[in-house]
């Protein structure tokens, strides 16, 4: 496909409609938080803008993040602006291979340098450079190499934004993420074990529709997609609200579906979209199959201290601690209310009654 | 005595209770329920979301039950509500807002809105701000024994225009009667037709009923103005007269709100439970259909369709069997699209239709309706309440629809088996 053409001809020419395209802004705009106004802004800038040049690194990763991206579902529009972009290098999708593929890269840098998109998947070891290298050139200074020339950085799957499972104790390779090793320029991380689709392609179209990355958390992730955590937007949250939990995989709680939180479930402390965006088609998420979140888009989930072990396991000083606080917390609970009680039920006793002359103001 | 803001601030504050309180506090402010409310939808007018017509009541809760609250209150950093903000308050506290329920069943953390707009109403008419018309009708209700004044010869007088027209004779003060019937004002006076079709029904079905001179009136105006002590005393009324004739059943006849507070409030506001049975007259010829003891000897042919009630639908529970009833007697039901518990309301329930002063806008939210209506183009619209059927009769003028309005009950009357 030519790279002059627009991202709005490109997909005309592989029969999206114009509905389904605005339909895709539209959720790309809800998805991302901005008021609904957005949707036409969106659209028109996609229709117009110049299909991006991207450069894809894979350096220590499974390709999980790569199948989650562009196998997951067949054709989605998602799918297709994705393709649309120029995706100028890529281990595992592109065609050519050995010299050819390091020239492809070279050559789009050389031509786009200075606004091309560059998207890390896997950890960099920066213990032996040895460990890990593409056609001879050791993963650091590919990426110290490739990033110079970038307009922006997407660190996509848990190992390139924060190291990942290479990152794990005791870190045999030194793995690090994209962020401890580039400073000069905008990263976005989109992390996951894999990250979700969608969320990608929105921030490729919010970089593309505004020309700026958008809002991040203190762990650089798009506040859009990872400003709520998956307890908070969690179906089975009514349950853990009740005390309702599953103590084994199967008993009666989780036969029922309670919740998951005493098997180990990081929904508490992990931010991300699963629960509302959902995978495969927004078919269902994890804790929707029964297994607990492993949290998975937050730094070191691997060294969490076992995926089945629940969050805050009390010590026998917290228990204390907790049972004073919960009873102190009580105490002024249940004064609060009693002297509540007690008022309504004096409103009640004092109660004046109300009969027909009583309905209009006297004079 | 009289209305005072001192009185309709004590009235709050005896009105907030557990679940308010818990309401008040869960509430996230989504505004969802503004999207479920058809005086919003059709005006477009923020302030018509459900629940900042609480918000008087809410400052309130929030100053006198909570511990910010008492805190900035004993500070002077909030401010006590006033007699202009309920007087500001009035309109939307009465003219919109039909007590549908249609916002307590969107909240997505479970406010029962409408439990509180009906609370509310306490704290305003204790403080002299309920509406003229309300504030008529209850004392003619206190009164005269009816909200529109109608007395017992108006009563006799069309039961034997009924008597005449029917050749069957319509049974009144009959000691240990199973059934009791009761009526609203609305079809003494505008749809006698409805008492000739019970009387109809329940002869073909063999069962015992009667009339009640001493309490024939269903409708409840101490409710809908918000003052429990009228509504207690005006279900207690009907109370005396059932146990008086030793009934083991209550009919609240073709009227929403009365069956709901009769069924639903009546028992809370006496205090104690009733020694018969309260059925809406929907649910006894539901029965009688599944006894075998309601047949018919053809079918409506025009498209029909069902407007449901909502406090016979939503606020009710009466859901299924107007359908099955629909069923029976019509070859051609098509349903509403967003019909049964999400129905939108007419526009004149909760009061409305009794408070001249919202005559303009009901009409104008009664574009909801018609919306509903033009989605399925029904030769005629049957409905289960007498309010529902004037206001449905008069916004369909309004807008030039050609629709006739019919009773479910009557309906079924005039496909009778003669068998």
């Amino acid at each position: 496909m030519s790279k002059d053409l627009t991202i709005g001809e490109a997909l005309r020419q592989r029969g999206v409609s114009r509905r389904g395209f605005l339909k895709f802004c539209a959720a790309t705009a809800s998805m991302m938080a901005l008021p609904p106004g957005m949707a036409p802004v969106i659209a028109a800038a996609l229709e117009k803008a110049r299909r991006p040049s991207v450069i894809w690194l894979s350096f220590q990763e499974c390709t999980g993040c790569t199948e989650s991206l562009t196998r997951s579902h067949s054709p989605t529009v998602e799918g297709l602006i994705f393709d649309t972009i120029s995706l100028d290098y890529h281990h595992t999708l592109q065609a050519a291979a050995g010299d050819a593929a390091e020239a492809a890269r070279v050559a789009a840098m050389e031509e786009n340098y200075g606004n091309y998109i560059l998207v890390v998947d896997g950890s960099i070891p920066t213990g032996n450079p040895g460990f890990s290298t593409i056609a001879g050139i050791s993963n650091l200074d590919m990426l110290r190499e490739t990033a110079a020339g970038a307009a922006a950085i997407v660190s996509v799957g848990t190992c390139a934004a924060y190291g990942g499972i290479p990152h794990a104790n005791p870190n045999p390779t030194g793995a690090a993420s994209v962020s401890d090793l580039v400073s000069d320029k905008p990263i976005i991380n989109v992390p996951g074990c894999p990250p979700i689709p969608v969320v990608i392609t929105g921030v490729l179209a919010h970089y593309l529709t505004f020309g700026t990355i958008p809002e991040l958390d203190d762990l650089g992730r798009p506040r859009a997609h990872y400003g709520q955590s998956i307890h908070d937007r969690c179906y089975r949250r009514p349950f853990y609200d009740k005390g309702l939990f599953a103590e084994t995989f199967d008993d009666e709680g989780a036969k029922k579906g309670w919740c998951l939180y005493k098997l180990g479930c990081k929904g508490p402390t992990t931010y991300n979209a699963c629960a509302t965006t959902k995978w495969n088609e927004g078919t269902s998420f994890p804790i929707e199959s029964g297994h607990p979140c492993l949290g998975c888009s937050e730094p070191d989930f691997w060294d969490g201290g076992g995926f089945y072990k629940a969050l805050s396991t009390p010590t026998a000083d917290i228990t204390r601690t907790a049972v004073y606080a919960v009873g102190a917390g009580a105490a002024a609970g249940i004064a609060l209310g009693a002297m509540n009680r007690t008022k309504q039920k004096r409103m009640a006793k004092e109660h004046e009654k109300v009969t027909i002359d009583d309905l209009e103001k006297g004079d | 005595m009289s209305a005072s803001l001192e009185k309709g601030i004590h009235a709050l504050k005896e009105q907030i209770n557990a679940p308010v309180a818990s309401f008040f506090s869960s509430c996230v402010r989504c505004g969802l329920c503004a999207e479920a409310c058809l005086f919003f939808t059709e005006t477009g007018n923020p302030k018509y979301t459900p629940i900042h017509k609480l918000e008087p009541m809410r400052r309130v809760w929030q100053q006198e039950y909570t511990f910010w609250g008492r805190f900035a209150k004993a500070l002077g950093l909030s401010k006590p509500v006033t007699d202009k903000e309920l007087g500001d308050w009035e309109t939307l506290v009465y003219d919109s807002c039909t007590l549908c329920g249609r916002c307590s069943m969107v909240c997505p953390v479970g406010n029962d809105i409408t439990y509180m707009i009906r609370k509310m109403r306490e704290g305003m008419a204790a403080s002299g701000h309920a509406p003229e018309g309300l504030v008529g009708a209850t004392k003619l209700a206190v009164t005269v024994g009816s909200p529109m004044g109608v007395k017992l010869p108006a009563l006799q007088a069309q039961i034997r225009q009924v008597e005449a027209e029917t050749g069957l004779k319509v049974p009144v003060n009959v000691e240990g009667a199973d059934y009791m019937l009761l009526l609203s004002s609305m079809e003494i006076m505008n749809f006698p037709e409805f008492i000739g079709a019970v009387a109809k029904i329940l002869d073909k079905a063999k069962v015992s009923w009667t009339i009640s001179s001493e309490a024939f009136e269903a409708t409840n105006s101490g409710i809908q103005i918000g003052v429990s002590e009228i509504a207690a005393e005006l279900v207690q009324r009907i109370v005396d007269a059932a146990d008086k004739l030793k009934v083991k059943n209550v009919i609240s006849p073709e009227c929403g709100h009365a069956y709901m507070a009769i069924r639903w409030e009546g028992p809370n506001l006496v205090g104690k439970p009733f020694s018969f049975r309260v059925v809406h007259v929907l649910e006894l010829l539901d029965e009688l259909r599944a006894d075998g003891r309601l047949k018919l000897s053809s079918k409506e042919t025009q498209r029909l369709t069902y407007h449901d009630p909502c406090q016979v639908s939503r606020r009710g529970g009466v859901v299924d069997q107007p359908r099955r009833l629909m069923d029976m007697v019509a070859e051609n039901f098509d349903e509403m699209p967003e019909s049964g518990t999400m129905n939108w309301c007419c526009g004149a329930g909760g009061g409305v239709s009794s408070n001249e002063r919202a005559d303009d806008l009901r009409l104008q939210v009664f574009k909801r309706k018609k919306a509903q209506l033009e989605a399925v183009k029904p030769d005629a619209l049957v409905s289960a309440c007498s309010n529902c059927r004037i206001h449905l009769e008069d916004g369909l003028e309004k807008y030039g629809m050609d629709i006739p309005v019919l009773s479910l009950t009557e309906t079924i009357a005039e496909h009778l088996a003669d068998e």
